[in-house]
Order: structure tokens, then sequence, then C-alpha cells
């Protein structure tokens, strides 16, 4: 009777644990994050990204969401599924993000959808980078708008169409020094204003 | 009263133990699978392989730059080192070197407009214990297991920049030293 105890427990303990290590490295759910987290004004990183010192959550979950990311001396990524109001980003919603100056060489906001892909649509709109804002004029004050169908001429667009519940990943390549020391005091967060929702917008 | 006890600790037990040997596991199955999608789509070891342009249609890893040219090699050191040479970019360009366990153990700057940057940057992969002869200005990469990728990631937000990175593929090697 012990042993048959035993081994029920034995079988059901494993089970729960395969099921939170694939949870856990977002292969089911979106995975969790543990130690090591930066988060700049809802913009979430890891500085041990890609590096050896990574705990297991954390390298399980950028293999499974970020294979082949580079560690920070080289390139930091940060990701964002909310606008500023907390609330999910969405395909059915409208957004106006802003930004400034950025601390690094060059830096890019991709769109990715739940499982982590650029979405399937042929828009040829699913980034806005440091190209983009010094083409509009002002590398230090910029701003693209985020919808299912393209913006008003002129103003820079990501598409976020048949991108569902979405997230935004701003890659900065070649960060400054005083930037890694510092993200929270250094970094101009770029900010996501919901600008409304559904067919009227 | 003691069967509980038994049941409880075996739970425990077997929850955490699997937890952490998936979890371990996790990394190298990942770039495993990685490594074999790259070689079954045709991407011969030791050799440069440019990537398509990234779409939603072409892309095969996850969260991929839409505005950087990547180049792949897929690398196993087996057999003896792997030297790498790659020229640099007028802009934002690097090479990287991924492990076994997808870990960056090497990145370094194809960037063109760098002070001190070189005509074209060589890396030589090599397993842990094996003997290197590198020249000056060669970085040695040390990998635990003889599995490895190298990838190129260079700005290329146009079609016209994009062959353009492509153009140097042909010039790139990747090969036993």
């Amino acid at each position: 009777m012990n042993i048959v105890s035993a081994f029920a427990g034995l079988f059901l303990g494993a089970l729960l644990g395969l099921g939170s290590a694939l949870a856990a490295a977002g292969i089911i759910g979106p995975g969790a994050r543990l130690g090591g987290a930066v988060d700049v004004s809802g913009w979430t990183s890891d500085w041990t990204i890609g590096s050896e010192v990574a705990n297991p959550w954390t390298r399980a979950r950028v293999a499974r969401h970020g294979l082949l990311a580079l560690t920070k001396d080289e390139a930091v990524y940060f990701t964002r599924n909310t606008d500023d109001a907390g609330e999910r980003l969405a395909e059915g919603c409208d957004y106006r993000v802003k930004g400034g100056a950025m601390p690094a060489q060059w830096w890019s906001i991709t769109l990715y959808n739940s499982e982590s892909y650029l979405p399937d649509n042929t828009d040829n709109a699913l980034s806005y980078d440091l190209t983009d804002a010094a083409s509009a004029g002002d590398p230090a004050s910029w701003f693209f708008d985020l919808s299912a169908s393209p913006s008003e001429a002129g103003s820079g667009w990501v598409s976020s169409r048949a991108g569902g519940n979405f997230d935004l990943t701003l890659r900065l390549y070649k960060p400054d020094t005083d930037f890694i020391a510092d993200p929270e005091r250094v970094l101009q967060a770029p900010s996501i204003e919901k600008l409304g929702c559904g067919e009227a917008n | 009263m003691r069967l509980p006890v038994i049941g409880l600790s075996a739970f425990a037990i077997g929850l955490v133990a699997a937890h952490f040997i998936v979890l371990n596991a996790l990394p190298d199955y990942i770039m495993s699978k990685a490594r074999e999608r790259m070689t079954g789509s045709g991407i011969s070891m030791h050799a440069w392989q440019m990537s398509p342009r990234v779409t939603p249609e072409t892309q095969t890893i996850v969260r991929p730059s839409p505005d950087l040219a990547y180049a792949v090699c897929v690398i196993d050191v087996a057999g003896g080192p792997v030297t790498l040479s790659v020229p640099t970019w007028p802009e934002y360009s690097s090479l990287s070197i991924f492990d076994a366990s997808t870990d960056n153990v090497y990145a370094g700057s194809l960037d063109a407009r760098l002070p001190d940057a070189p005509g074209a940057r060589t890396v030589i992969v090599a397993m842990e214990g094996q003997a290197v002869e590198a020249a000056e200005g060669v970085d040695v990469v040390s990998v635990k297991k003889p599995e490895a990728l190298a990838l190129i990631r260079r700005l290329a937000p146009s079609q016209g920049l994009y062959d353009a990175a492509a153009a140097l593929v042909p010039v790139s090697t990747c090969g036993p030293a």
C-alpha cells in the first residue's frame, strides 16, 4: 500500500512538474518572469538574457520566445503588451506610440502576436525604427500609429492587422553603458496611448 | 497517518525533479530542433546561408526583426575548430555565436563606422580543450558541446540593402580551421 501511495504521488508530482516547467518556459501560456527583471514604465526586460548566468526559468523562456537573443553588451530587448492605462494591446484598438532619443546606436520597435511571431498580414509595416524616426524629421521626438488599417498619410504606421492580442518588442542595439547601469533613470520609455477601439475609429 | 506522508513526499520529489529536469533540458532541445529545421530546409553544415528577407511568410524562428538581414552558419566542432571570417558593414551589424544550450557565447561588431573596425572579423570556434592557433586580431570562442550556430545580423530595412548584405555571403567563410 505504501508503494502504491509513493508511486501515485511520484507520478502526479512529475506530471505537475512537467506542466509547470512547460508553463514557466512559455510553451503553455505566456511564461514566467523570475529574477533579473528590468521594468521601465511597463516595458520589461531581463539583463541576463542570452548569458550563462540567466536562471533556468529565464533560459527556458528565452529559448522558446527569443531564441538567438544577444547579451546586453550587444543588444537589449524590452517587451510590452499593455497600453498606458494598463489594458492589453489588441488588434481591435488604435494606439499612438511616442518616444524620444534612445540610449543606443540603433533601435527598433516590432509587433508580434501572442505566439511571438510576426502577424500574418501583407502590410509591410511591422516595425518602426531609428531610420524611420530620422526620416520623419527628429529622432529625439517621434511617434507612430499602431492600428489594423493605415493611418493618415505622412505619419508612421505599424500594422496590427491579424495581430490579435499582440505585444511590442523594443530592441536597443549597442546600448549606452550608463543606460545598462541604470535603465530606469536613462531610458525615456515610449508611451502607448489608446486612441479608441472598434470600427468607428 | 503514514500513508499520506509517503504519498505527499513522493509527490513533492516528483514535482521538483520533473520541473527542473524539463526546465534545464528545454534550451538544448529547442536549439537542437532549430538546427534540425535549418539543416532539414537545405542549409549545409559549415556554410553561410542567407535567410530570406524577413516577412510573416518567411519567418522560421520566433521574434525575427524585419529590419535586419540574417545569415546563419550551422557549426559542429567535433572534428576540430571552425573558423569564421565575415566582412564589415556600413551600418549596425554583428556576428554572434550561440552554443548548444542557446547561450550567446560571442558577439562581435561588424560596424565599419567604428574607429577600430577591421575590414573583416575572424573568429575561431573550438571545443574546450581543443588546441587552437590564432593569429593576432582573431577571436577564439570555446564551447562545451560541439554543436553551435553563428549568426550575422545586418541592418538592412530595404530590398536594396538586403541585396547588398546577400552579396557579402559568398565572400564570408565558415569552415574547419
